[in-house]
């Protein structure tokens, strides 16, 4: 059966296929540029997906809650202080604690007989503890957003003219780098603090002049390494000036180390402000700062528990989630991590 | 080596020099002077006064003397506490604090070693990922919210270990803990890294190849090489545990500097801030200094791209 139909088949129609050009070499799928396979790599690692989700949603409460709120954060209500948190629908679900009840069971809102809602409960001069919550993640926000800019801006721009030019120039830079290094953080807020108010201000102005030191080193390296490629020779040759060649051939292809320096910046700036805030060098009330709101909260740690473990969860999930995506952004742009 | 020492012991000079010339300027542009209640003093008082403090002379004669007093230790007087000189108030303090940094770091260092190696020998698989879990939630909690949680539960609730003060080696437990918590994840995170790269590399294939045992190749190759590079967050790391005992010691109530200097800074008390600071950032500056030195003896890539110029 089976050898018939062999015999059926003719030998004439087994002809050479005419070699069609262009065909074999004709790529079917779309070619992935660094940047879509970056981001199919980050897709994948799930830890950084649930981080990006995080900051998205705290992003858009610190924005938005005390925007909608009718309270403002340095509102104060005698009557209706030191308040446990009460959530409509959740306060049935009794493990929560969200249901208006102090530590020894007494639902302090019938008692008071108070009908509004505080979600975050109050604290000793009665402002409402959720638009502040919120209020203090902005702080933080803005402080993460600050080093960002200050990183991209001051950092690769010193980095960059320091490893391009070389020399003499290289030579001048990194010393002031190493110098700047060599004073600590801390310190330089003090003393802006001494001459300016503790607040935000001395904070910005001490990131302006400490925050940039690691970007602008590892832009150098990098620089240094790109600077005597052909592609840049070639470029060269072609007439293009210095500031072409650095911003349009360089820059970008550094950019992978950058945002990974940039993504671990954030939350260690964040931190940095919660913690001048707790000791007293940054924020103060009444405005709001999640240090300063965890320092606060330390003072009833036994009586209101609410008024420290919110703001320390909001804190830690703010810089946990920052991490998260830091980490895999850094897997997902190193080439080495490639297999 | 000499003079890539000698190239560094420069740097840690002149940055020094900077700080205290900037705390000495910063200083005379504050409001306020030593003399309280000017009214009440004869011209004759206030010029011995000024005299005594040396404020009669011109500014720049000023900065030398203050010079030549910071290089024999004295950092001037406190405003708060009796004219106590400020030298003698951080020798006071520095006991426990000093105690509970060498315990956080010892303690950190060795939990964080024993985490990261594990970490990478069971690379990917749950081992691995419960170390990095730990890891990146140690790195994320900022100290004083952990020190909380560890005052509140193990402290108030569960009364193992007393909430707060120093007497006795059971006080120094908490504290310690929570200070090391921050150097057990980064030694862990940089430790597995290292190890994961060794383990990738020939060597340990060759020695593989040679047949030595799985526990031979981790603890006589890879452990050993793998330790060189975590030299260099001993830096960072000096950082971190000061801006720690900060916060730890102000949470505890321990006695030590950090707790004092934050005192001083809600006092408003300008000398002991300034000396208290220049004398972190001595120590600071002392730190990075020998972590320096230590990596360019054990590393001789870095000496030679210094020394080369």
């Amino acid at each position: 059966m089976a050898k018939q139909q062999y015999d059926q088949l003719s030998p004439e129609w087994f002809q050479p296929a005419p070699p069609n050009v262009g065909e074999q070499e004709k790529i079917n799928r779309p070619s992935l540029t660094f940047w879509h396979d970056a981001w199919l790599r980050l897709r994948e690692n799930k830890a950084a997906i649930v981080g990006l989700i995080m900051i998205i949603i705290l992003a858009l409460l610190a924005i938005f809650a005390p925007m909608a709120s009718e309270r403002s954060y340095k509102e104060q209500n005698l009557s209706h202080a030191k308040l446990p948190p009460k959530v409509p629908v959740l306060e049935h679900i009794s493990w929560l604690n969200l249901d208006g009840k102090d530590s020894n069971g007494v639902d302090v809102y019938k008692e008071r007989g108070i009908k509004e809602y505080y979600w975050f409960g109050t604290d000793d001069l009665g402002r409402d503890l959720w638009v502040r919550t919120w209020y203090g993640t902005r702080i933080s926000l803005y402080i993460g957003l600050l080093a960002a800019v200050i990183d991209l801006f001051i950092g690769i721009a010193y980095g960059g003219i320091s490893g391009y030019y070389g020399g003499r120039v290289d030579n001048m830079m990194q010393r002031i780098i190493e110098i700047l290094n060599g004073i600590p953080y801390l310190i330089v807020v003090i003393l802006f603090i001494l001459i300016l108010e503790p607040g935000i201000m001395s904070i910005t102005l001490a990131m302006v002049i400490t925050g940039w030191t690691t970007m602008a080193r590892i832009v150098r390296g990098q620089i240094l390494k790109l600077k005597n490629m052909e592609y840049v020779l070639a470029a060269r040759t072609l007439g293009a000036p210095n500031s072409r060649l650095i911003f349009k051939h360089l820059i970008p292809n550094v950019m992978g180390p950058i945002i990974i320096t940039t993504m671990f910046t954030i939350p260690s700036a964040i931190f940095t402000e919660a913690f001048l805030s707790f000791i007293g060098l940054g924020i103060r009330p009444p405005e709001a700062s999640l240090g300063s709101l965890v320092n606060e909260g330390y003072k009833s740690i036994q009586t209101y528990p609410h008024l420290i473990i919110i703001p320390s969860i909001v804190i830690s999930l703010l810089i946990l989630s920052f991490n998260l995506v830091a980490d895999g952004l850094r897997d997902a742009l190193d080439p080495k991590m490639r297999k | 080596m000499a003079r890539y020492t000698i190239q560094r012991f420069v740097y840690m000079a002149i940055t020094l020099l900077i700080i205290a010339t900037v705390t000495f300027f910063l200083m005379k542009l504050l409001p306020g002077s030593p003399l309280q209640n000017q009214e009440k003093l004869t011209p004759e008082q206030k010029a011995l006064i000024l005299k005594e403090y040396g404020l009669d002379k011109p500014v720049p004669v000023q900065y030398v003397q203050y010079l030549g007093n910071l290089l024999q230790g004295d950092l001037g007087v406190s405003f708060q506490y009796d004219n106590r000189p400020v030298t003698e108030l951080i020798g006071d303090r520095i006991g426990p604090s000093a105690q509970l940094g060498f315990q956080a770091i010892v303690f950190g260092t060795l939990v964080g070693l024993v985490l990261g190696i594990f970490a990478a020998i069971r690379h990917n698989r749950w081992g691995d990922y419960a170390a990095t879990v730990i890891a990146v939630i140690g790195i994320s909690v900022p100290s004083f919210v952990l020190a909380g949680f560890l005052q509140y539960f193990i402290g108030v609730k569960l009364q193992w270990l007393p909430v707060a003060f120093w007497e006795g080696f059971k006080y120094t437990i908490m504290p310690t803990l929570a200070l090391s918590v921050g150097v057990i994840a980064n030694i862990a995170r940089f430790m597995r890294t290292e190890m994961l790269e060794v383990l990738s590399s020939d060597y340990i294939l060759t020695a593989r190849a040679k047949g030595i045992s799985n526990a031979g190749v981790v603890v006589k190759h890879a452990i050993r090489n793998s330790l060189i590079p975590v030299i260099t967050i001993l830096g960072p790391m000096a950082v971190n545990l000061m801006t720690g005992t900060l916060v730890i010691e102000k949470i505890f109530a321990v006695p030590g500097l950090g707790e004092q200097f934050v005192r001083s800074i809600e006092l408003n008390d300008y000398p002991v801030i300034m000396g208290t600071t220049l004398f972190y950032s001595a120590l600071l500056i002392f730190v990075i200094f020998i972590v320096d030195i230590l990596y360019g003896i054990v590393d001789p890539r870095i000496r030679l791209a210094g020394g080369k110029k």
